[in-house]
């Protein structure tokens, strides 16, 4: 970790970037005002080189202006971060080129500054201030706001379009409806606790972000876990992909109107999240993983249950894939809509399938190496054309890989003697900080964990794999038309929960 | 006093009301068939009486922006779904009120009520649907009527019952190619797919539901009674003048039901500007059944 004082941080931004080759993985801010030593801002570089993750502390000194040189002029990843860190620490960034709020909605207070310590976490408060989106103007333009209570089962968000016809000019999102405050919830809370709430950001990436969380508390304590917790995660992670990625298909072909496969892709879900609760007795594979390894082993009849589900799932995916291609009407759809060039996607540090489908071939498992993936044979899936079509064989493709993944992680953990699927006692060292990362069906998901001398919470930061890819729709959706918007919405599979930690 | 005119009118007046009544019916069908193929077991098919009931109950709530036009155009549309099934003449009488032509025109009157209703309550979503109905009817209509023109060049009328007397088209070339292109025209205009998708919640890709979208109880339960009733004279028009089929009619419309839901299973929904180029097809299918005959 690199410590500089905050004016230094675009130069130190400069060098860990490594003229753009590593690029920023996440930024947050830490009130460390307790410790005496005042706030600070973290911005976190993925190196892929040497598999890891590269870090530069900038210290606000205390005493002076709250401010720091902002790097979204050098990076355009690192808009969202910047402005969330105002919104929460009142850290401002200068010369940041679109300081809106973001997070914080028109109910709150001015200067109110929830993250910082001072401030309780079960405070009540009310006030008025602004929230301006985003429009473009003009004769003959009009807008359409959409949500952000939707028709669907769907989690809020606003979207104003600014329309000439029924093509769209600009497209501005206004999300963080419901944001929890997970990460000032935590603070104070036992690992334990922390965790049964890190599980509960999002029911689609709960293993995801266990897994990112339990990482960065091991790391903090030297633990070692053991091989069969290792290969157990595996196949647990992987199970959570398989899922979201064969109902994700099904869900693309709804944005389409196209019913056959959209139910398919529905009941094939239904069936592997009915495998999971036979298998971990909930159906999003929660309490499986604790920090040092995991809490059950699966055993011999798991197994078994999860071959002939695989089994089944296989050849009832590829009957779905096979009415997907022999659709002409749908190709239609699909191809040269909703286009994410490789350029954006890199300058967004996008993840997940939105970068893989973008000819960035951005994978935690392979770029970080993390648990035992470094032992499996896969591949990276990846396309070159960023549209829906893209995004789509993408997620095809990696439910081939997956279901590759998973056989070999059973087959290895049937091998593997039967020894402690835990380490003992996790003693962790207080206020220093570590990471965590996985890759989830979406992206990878960070966690940046620091403890106090009572083992307990005192920062959680959660980068959440939809938080880098929510700024790319609105670019994807530029010049497509307003009826397209549901497809190229749900290619992304974007969710709401995950920035509304 | 005309005796058989008295009997006619009757007879005519318990048509429209057993197509009103069915209307539902046709529509619990296709809504069960399309579940069935999509690996559901789907809602009875007497659903739509159910939810029909359950709008007439609920509460009508009014957007305060709205004018007299929001509370007529219901009405309207309902009333030229009625007078259009009066007009189809299916029972054996001795009226000739129909001309095809009429019989178009007002159902189109229903529809341009409800598309400026759909601009009355001011939200964008009532707005883009509307238009997007217009841009669709625009494209239809000439279709429409070139299938009317294929009709009339074969019987020399252009009366429903005129062409009803020379009978349905028959299993040749020029049948089944005009038999085809009707369809495809059924679907555009009872906004099926792959023009439309009745049953999305997508607003933003919604055209006829997306006019809906402010309406609620009891004017709900009547604009989709109407619907419903529109839906069941096309089907009754294709089953009648257009499937090259000797069997009883009930059975046709059957068929058409089933052929509808089938249909829906197969397509997805095509990109809003590839419309015109799907109906263009039609009137060239259209052209050819004109010229084979």
């Amino acid at each position: 970790m690199i410590h500089i004082k905050a004016e230094g941080l675009r130069g130190a931004a400069n060098v860990l970037s490594h003229n753009g080759r590593n690029s920023l993985t996440a930024m947050f801010a830490n009130d460390e005002t307790p410790l005496g030593k005042g706030y600070a801002v973290y911005c976190l570089f993925e190196d892929k080189g040497e598999k890891d993750i590269k870090i530069v502390r900038a210290q606000l000194e205390p005493g002076n202006e709250l401010e720091f040189p902002s790097l979204t002029p050098l990076f355009p990843a690192a808009a969202w971060y910047e402005r969330e860190i105002y919104d929460l620490f009142g850290i401002k960034p200068l010369e940041h080129p679109d300081l809106r709020p973001l997070v914080l909605h028109e109910g709150f207070p001015k200067e109110f500054y929830p993250m910082r310590k001072t401030i309780p976490c079960d405070s009540h408060v009310a006030g008025k201030r602004d929230y301006p989106l985003a429009k473009a103007q003009g004769e003959g333009l009009f807008e359409v706001p959409v949500g952000p209570i939707h028709a669907g089962i769907i989690e809020p968000g606003h979207f104003c379009f600014s329309q000439a016809g029924e093509a769209v000019l600009q497209l501005d999102a206004k999300l963080f409806y419901t944001h929890r405050g997970i990460e000032k919830a935590v603070e104070g809370k036992s690992i334990g606790g922390a965790l049964f709430m890190v599980e509960r950001i999002c029911g689609a990436c709960s293993v995801a972000n266990a897994v990112s969380f339990c990482q960065a508390v091991e790391k903090l304590s030297y633990a070692k876990v053991p091989r069969r917790a290792e290969l157990t995660r595996v196949v647990i992670a992987e199970m959570e992909r398989l899922y979201n990625h064969v109902g994700d298909t099904g869900n693309l072909c709804a944005g389409a109107g196209f019913t056959v496969p959209n139910a398919m892709g529905a009941r094939l879900k239904e069936e592997l999240l009915r495998c999971n609760e036979k298998i971990a007795g909930n159906r999003f594979l929660r309490g499986m993983i604790v920090p040092g390894g995991i809490h059950r082993t699966l055993k011999d009849e798991d197994a078994k249950i999860i071959l002939a589900q695989l089994t089944r799932t296989e050849n009832d995916y590829r009957l779905l894939t096979q009415v997907l291609n022999g659709q002409d009407g749908f190709l239609n759809r699909i191809q040269k809509t909703g286009i994410v060039r490789k350029k954006t996607a890199i300058d967004l540090a996008m993840v997940g399938i939105g970068a893989r489908a973008s000819g960035v071939g951005r994978d935690a498992r392979k770029d970080l190496a993390y648990g035992i993936y470094s032992e499996l044979a896969f591949d990276i899936c990846t396309e070159t054309a960023g549209d829906v079509e893209a995004r789509l064989l993408v997620r095809i493709k990696e439910v081939a890989e997956t279901i590759k993944i998973i056989r070999q992680a059973l087959s290895l953990l049937a091998h593997e003697p039967e020894t402690s699927i835990c380490s003992e006692k996790l003693e962790c060292r207080s206020y220093e900080g570590a990471w965590g990362i996985s890759e989830s069906a979406r992206g990878s998901d960070l966690h940046w964990v620091m403890l106090d001398e009572q083992q307990n919470i005192y920062r959680l930061f959660v980068r959440s794999a939809s938080y880098p890819n929510w700024p790319a729709l609105p670019i994807a959706m530029q010049g497509e038309i307003i009826p397209d918007f549901p497809l190229v919405n749900k290619s992304f599979e974007l969710c709401y929960a995950c920035l509304d930690r | 006093m005309d005796y058989h005119l008295i009997y006619d009118t009757s007879l005519t007046f318990i048509q429209m009301l057993t197509i009103a009544f069915l209307a539902p019916l046709a529509s619990g069908v296709t809504k069960k068939t399309k579940a069935l193929l999509q690996g559901r077991k789907g809602a009875s098919i007497f659903q739509d009486y159910n939810d029909l009931r359950k709008w007439w109950q609920k509460e009508t709530i009014t957007s305060p922006f709205t004018g007299p036009i929001f509370l007529l155009a219901p009405f309207i549309y309902l009333l030229t779904a009625f007078l259009a099934a009066f007009l189809l003449p299916l029972a054996e009488t001795g009226l000739r009120l129909a001309d095809i032509f009429v019989f178009v025109g007002v159902l189109a009157v229903g529809r341009f009520f409800m598309v400026l209703a759909s601009f009355d309550a001011a939200t964008a979503f009532g707005g883009m649907g509307g238009s997007r109905e217009t841009f669709v009817a625009v494209l239809i209509e000439p279709v429409l009527f070139l299938s009317i023109l294929l009709l009339a060049l074969r019987t020399g009328e252009t009366t429903i019952s005129g062409m009803m007397g020379v009978g349905g088209l028959e299993l040749n070339v020029s049948g089944i190619l005009a038999c085809t292109a009707f369809f495809i025209l059924l679907l555009a205009e009872n906004g099926r797919l792959p023009i439309d998708n009745p049953d999305t919640h997508l607003e933003l890709t919604m055209i006829h539901e997306g006019m809906l979208l402010e309406y609620s109880g009891r004017l709900l339960a009547i604009i989709h009674l109407a619907s419903m009733i529109k839906s069941l004279l096309y089907i009754l028009l294709f089953a009648f003048l257009f499937l090259p089929l000797d069997l009883p009619l009930a059975a046709k419309a059957l068929l058409t039901t089933i052929a509808i839901a089938i249909m829906e299973s197969l397509n997805n929904k095509l990109r809003l500007f590839k419309i015109q180029g799907y109906l263009l097809a039609t009137a060239g299918l259209l052209l050819l059944a004109v010229v084979a005959q």
